[in-house]
């Protein structure tokens, strides 16, 4: 029972800046970025190749970090370039910009990961022997970190992204970029140039996406270019369960409901592990299916108080 | 025909008024849909002044303000706001000088944000957005000092969200967010049409005083010649994409709704419209 609760805790907190990340797209600016199956393997990719080539932990993870900002800003390029007119609902273009940057990640991943071998490309860097950011923190406060203290790390850090994030969006440019996703026309009225703003955004979104991708890295002792699938459908069960359990009365609060979000789903996945009758392999899809019970539940209610 | 041909603007105040020289704005161009919206258009405003814009359906009233706004680029003309040649400016980068009010009271304001955000935003029109709080102490004294002059409670509600309010206090806060940065030229497009009418005559009376006291150069779009004739000190009427009479205050305060209906049909003869008009 307690490797359920650990398992969960840990998972839900690397992964819950991931979540932050979905959550600055899909709530904040009203742009469903599938970027995010790519930018989180790309947070690992350059992380773990930052490890391998002696790079210290914390400049590597930044630097994941970083790149993750980078394959942002490039859906946020490819959608001006795609979309015809000044439609904000007009979802196609943001769903296409964000598919063909994560198409094209997976073969700049498997390049990322072969820099310096002997192979081109790579779909797999093992961080055996690596020093992570684990030994930074244990060599920094001379402590061996133990699950617990692991987690209570994670939390730390976790608080520390999300004190950060609420104060940039309630900045001058972050109350701007809210209104992007609000009414983009009425914030253009006042001056703002939303399509810099989107962009930023999305960079934004996907360096916190890449941030969970090289903490994973770290946590789990490799990067794999398969640990991206499915992660934008993770990542939206994080934050629609955050939404639900914990509620969304302000920016402020949806922030800590969506880290909470996180932690639950990641609880739930570690409890399906132990039914003995669900494999692994089984996850993605149950995953699917929780979203959509989640999404489904007020629309199904309304139906039946109607009848 | 009484059309009036904008002269160049005058040494001196003039200066910081609107200017449209011979504006055309085609849509659907080299099409057989082709539609001429707006055809050598010219119009000099003197600042300060409220003039209001009549015509019928596809005059070509919504689409001048959207021109002057720039929310397209125009075929042919100009567009010189307080002394700044913006025709080719971006939407975005002229909007430090226009304020706009739309017919939609959802169009001027962010729903999921509060009173005190929206309002925030509006008062930084035009200025380089930092990392500075937007929602600071002054801003707030500010902006419950502004929502008081609106009388409409909304001062104690701050931190409310938009969507709360109701369609009139929603417009109340567009026509406040327009204004509250001084614009140089504020654009009323049917601002109170989707109003019931006392809310509709609450918000007219508001934006009168507003743009009395801070003495804001207006154009106001409307269907309803009534207010057209009752506010303002100057009318224009527009038809075909074309402006074909313009009234300066002399001359307007004696009009009557009749007299602008008989106008009408000596320039349009289609009494068909003037009679969906009257209705509004």
């Amino acid at each position: 029972m307690t490797g359920i609760l650990t398992s969960g805790l840990e998972q839900g907190l690397v992964f819950s800046f991931m979540v932050l990340g979905v959550f600055v797209t899909f709530r904040v600016l009203d742009f469903p970025d599938l970027t995010v199956d790519g930018s989180i393997v790309t947070g690992a990719a350059v992380t773990a190749m930052a490890l391998t080539n002696g790079w210290s932990p914390a400049l590597a993870t930044a630097t994941g970090t970083l790149a993750g900002f980078a394959a942002g800003t490039v859906t946020g390029i490819l959608h001006v370039l795609l979309k015809s007119g000044s439609d904000a609902t007009n979802y196609g273009p943001k769903l296409l910009a964000g598919i063909l940057t994560m198409t094209g990640l997976y073969s700049l991943n498997l390049r990322i990961m072969g820099l310096g071998t002997s192979a081109t490309a790579r779909s797999n860097v093992p961080l055996l022997g690596e020093p992570t950011l684990i030994e930074s923190i244990e060599n920094l406060l001379s402590i061996e970190l133990t699950t617990w203290r692991l987690i209570a790390a994670l939390a730390i850090l976790a608080l520390v992204i999300k004190l950060v994030l609420d104060w940039f969006l309630h900045t001058e440019v972050g109350l701007a970029m809210q209104a992007t996703g609000d009414n983009e026309q009425m914030i253009k009225a006042l001056g703002v140039n939303t399509t810099v703003v989107r962009i930023a955004g999305l960079g934004l979104a996907n360096a916190l996406v890449a941030l969970s991708g090289a903490l994973v890295a770290q946590t789990q002792g490799f990067a794999d270019i398969g640990m991206g699938i499915g992660t934008i459908v993770a990542g939206l069960a994080g934050v629609i369960i955050g939404e639900v359990l914990f509620g969304s009365r302000s920016v402020t609060w949806v922030l800590f409901s969506v880290i909470g979000g996180s932690v639950v789903y990641r609880l739930l996945i570690a409890g399906a592990l132990r039914v003995e009758q669900i494999d692994p392999t089984d996850l993605r899809l149950l995953t699917a299916i929780l979203v959509v019970i989640a999404l489904a539940t007020p629309t199904v209610r309304r139906k039946v108080v109607r009848m | 025909m009484n059309t009036r041909v904008a002269e160049p603007p005058k040494p001196g105040s003039d200066h910081d008024g609107l200017l449209v020289t011979n504006m055309r704005k085609a849509f659907f161009p080299g099409t057989p849909n082709e539609v001429v919206a707006l055809d050598r258009v010219d119009l000099l405003v003197h600042p300060g002044d409220f003039v209001t814009i009549i015509g019928s359906n596809g005059a070509g009233k919504s689409t001048l303000l959207n021109a002057i706004a720039g929310t397209f680029p125009v075929d042919r003309g100009s567009i010189v706001i307080a002394g700044r040649n913006v025709t080719r400016e971006a939407e975005h980068t002229r909007a430090r000088l226009v304020g706009r009010v739309f017919q939609d009271p959802r169009a001027g304001t962010a729903p999921s944000m509060s009173i005190e955000e929206n309002l925030s935003m509006a008062m930084l029109r035009g200025q380089r957005r930092g990392l500075r709080r937007g929602v600071n102490g002054n801003r707030r004294r500010e902006i419950q000092d502004q929502l008081g002059l609106l009388g409409m409670s909304l001062e104690g509600r701050v931190s409310a969200e938009v969507a709360k309010l109701s369609g009139g206090q929603r417009q109340a806060v567009s026509l406040l967010m327009a204004t509250i940065a001084e614009p140089r030229l504020l654009l009323l497009d049917e601002h109170t049409a989707a109003l019931d009418p006392k809310v509709a005559q609450t918000i007219m009376d508001l934006t009168g005083k507003i743009v009395m006291e801070r003495r804001l150069t207006t154009l106001m779009v409307t269907h309803n010649m009534e207010l057209a004739l009752r506010w303002g000190n100057r009318l224009v009427m527009m038809h075909q994409g074309r402006i074909v009479l313009d009234v300066g205050q002399k001359d307007k305060s004696g009009l009557k709704v009749a007299d602008l209906v008989a106008k009408f049909h000596e320039v349009a003869g289609e009494s068909l419209v003037v009679d969906r008009m009257l209705l509004d």
